[in-house]
C-alpha cells in the first residue's frame, strides 16, 4: 500500500498528476508548471494524510470516503428525475420511474455506484482497500464480493478499532445471512475487479468469455494434431510408394551391379592366376 | 430455458385477455394471492409492470421476487413467459 509521505516536490510531474487524478482533484490546465501540481498535491492529498495519520488503512479510509461521499447521495433522497439522470450517467436507460418501479431503480443505482467505487479503487492501483465508513453507508443491497473480500482487510485492522468492532461484526454476520449464495471469488486476495467486473455483464456472457479464452489453445491444439496426422500420412504414403517402384528398382540395380562386379573380379582373378604360373 | 411448461405454452399461445395472475407461468396460488394483495390481480397488470421495466427480464425478475417472494426459477419462468407473449402479441 502506498503511503504518501514523500515530499511532493520530489515527485515527477506525471506522478503528481496521477496522484491528483486518483484523489479526484481537478487538474490545472495542461501548461501549468510543476509548482502548481505540487501545491495542489500539498493542499488536497497531504492534508488528508495529515488529518488522520494513525495507520495506512486510515489514510485509505479518508481517500475512499471522500469521493464516495461526494458521488453517492442516498438514492432514496433523489427526485424521480434526478434518479433517472443518475442512472443515465451510469449508462442505464431507465424506464418510467413510478411508485412500483422506483425501489428497483434505487437499488440498481446504489449497486452501480458501489461497483463504480470498486473500479475507482482498482483504477488508482491502490490494491484492495476497504473502509469502515464505506460499510456503514451500505444499506443492505450489497454485492457479496465485497463482503467476501472485505474479510481480509477487516481482520487486519479489527484489532486496532475496538469501537467499530461490534458494528463490523454485525455487518459481517449480516452479509453472511443475506448474501451467501454466490461463490467466493474474491477471497483469494484478488482485486474485486475480477470478482465483479461489471453488474451489467450477465453470467452467460462471463461464461462465454471464459470459453472464448480457452478456444484459442484448443484451436491450436487441433491444428497441431492435424498437421502431425498429415505428416505421418505423407510419410506412410511415401514409404509405400517407394517400396513399390523407385526404391525396389534402386535395390535391384544395386544388386545387379554388385553381381556384375563380383563377376568381373572373379574374371580378373582367373586371368591373374595363370600369369605367374606362366612365368614359372 | 430449454423446456417450457404446459402453463407457459398455454399463456403464450393466445392473447391474455382477462386471465388471472395465476395464469402466468411460475405464479401459483400462493404467489398469486400475494400479488393480488398488492393489486396485481390480473395477468395484464403484471404485464404492465413488465412493460414499465422496459421488458427488462432481469429487473422484472428482481421485482417479482420482492413483490411476491417468488424464487429465481419461478420469477425467471414468469419473465420468460411475458417476454414471449410480448414477442408474439405486441
Amino acid at each position: 500500500m502506498p503511503v504518501f509521505v514523500e515530499d511532493p516536490a520530489h515527485l515527477s510531474k506525471s506522478r503528481l498528476k496521477s496522484d491528483l487524478v486518483a484523489h479526484n482533484v481537478e487538474l490545472p490546465p495542461g501548461k501549468s508548471k510543476k509548482e502548481v501540481y505540487v501545491q495542489l498535491h500539498l493542499k488536497h492529498i497531504d492534508q488528508k494524510n495529515a488529518a488522520d495519520f494513525s495507520s495506512d488503512e486510515e489514510d485509505q479510509v479518508q481517500d475512499v470516503a471522500k469521493p464516495e461521499d461526494a458521488e453517492m447521495p442516498d438514492p432514496s433522497g433523489l427526485t424521480d428525475d434526478d434518479l433517472k439522470a443518475a442512472l443515465l450517467v451510469h449508462g442505464v436507460k431507465a424506464g418510467p420511474i413510478v411508485a412500483s418501479t422506483r425501489a428497483l431503480y434505487e437499488r440498481k443505482l446504489s449497486k452501480l455506484l458501489q461497483s463504480d467505487g470498486h473500479y475507482q479503487l482498482n483504477g488508482a492501483e491502490k490494491g484492495i482497500l476497504y473502509s469502515d465508513s464505506e460499510e456503514e453507508e451500505e444499506n443492505g443491497e450489497e454485492d457479496d464480493a465485497e463482503s467476501d473480500v472485505a474479510l481480509q482487510p477487516l481482520a487486519k485492522w479489527l484489532h486496532r478499532k475496538g469501537s467499530v468492532l461490534y458494528l463490523t461484526i454485525t455487518n459481517i454476520s449480516f452479509y453472511f445471512s443475506a448474501t451467501r449464495r454466490r461463490p467466493i471469488k474474491g477471497a483469494a486476495g484478488r482485486p474485486v475487479q475480477y470478482a465483479y467486473p461489471d453488474t451489467a455483464v450477465s453470467p452467460t456472457t462471463l461464461e462465454r468469455r471464459e470459453v472464448e479464452r480457452r478456444l484459442v489453445p484448443i484451436l491450436i491444439q487441433v491444428l497441431v494434431f492435424l498437421i502431425v496426422v498429415c505428416v505421418l500420412y505423407l510419410i506412410y504414403v511415401c514409404l509405400w510408394d517407394t517400396s513399390f517402384s523407385p526404391f525396389v528398382a534402386l535395390l535391384d540395380s544395386l544388386n545387379q551391379m554388385s553381381d556384375s562386379e563380383e563377376g568381373l573380379l572373379l574374371q580378373t582373378e582367373v586371368q591373374d592366376t595363370p600369369a605367374p604360373s606362366g612365368q614359372e | 430455458m430449454s423446456t417450457t411448461s404446459q402453463k407457459h405454452r398455454d399463456f403464450v399461445g393466445e392473447p391474455m385477455g382477462d386471465k388471472a395472475v395465476t395464469a402466468l407461468s411460475g405464479i401459483g396460488e400462493i404467489l398469486g394471492r400475494k400479488l393480488e394483495e398488492q393489486g396485481f390481480d390480473k395477468a395484464y397488470v403484471v404485464l404492465g409492470q413488465f412493460l414499465l421495466l422496459k421488458k427488462d427480464s432481469e429487473m422484472f425478475t428482481e421485482w417479482l421476487k420482492d413483490a411476491s417472494g417468488a424464487n429465481s426459477r419461478q420469477a425467471a419462468s414468469c419473465a420468460q413467459c411475458l417476454k414471449e407473449w410480448c414477442d408474439a402479441f405486441l
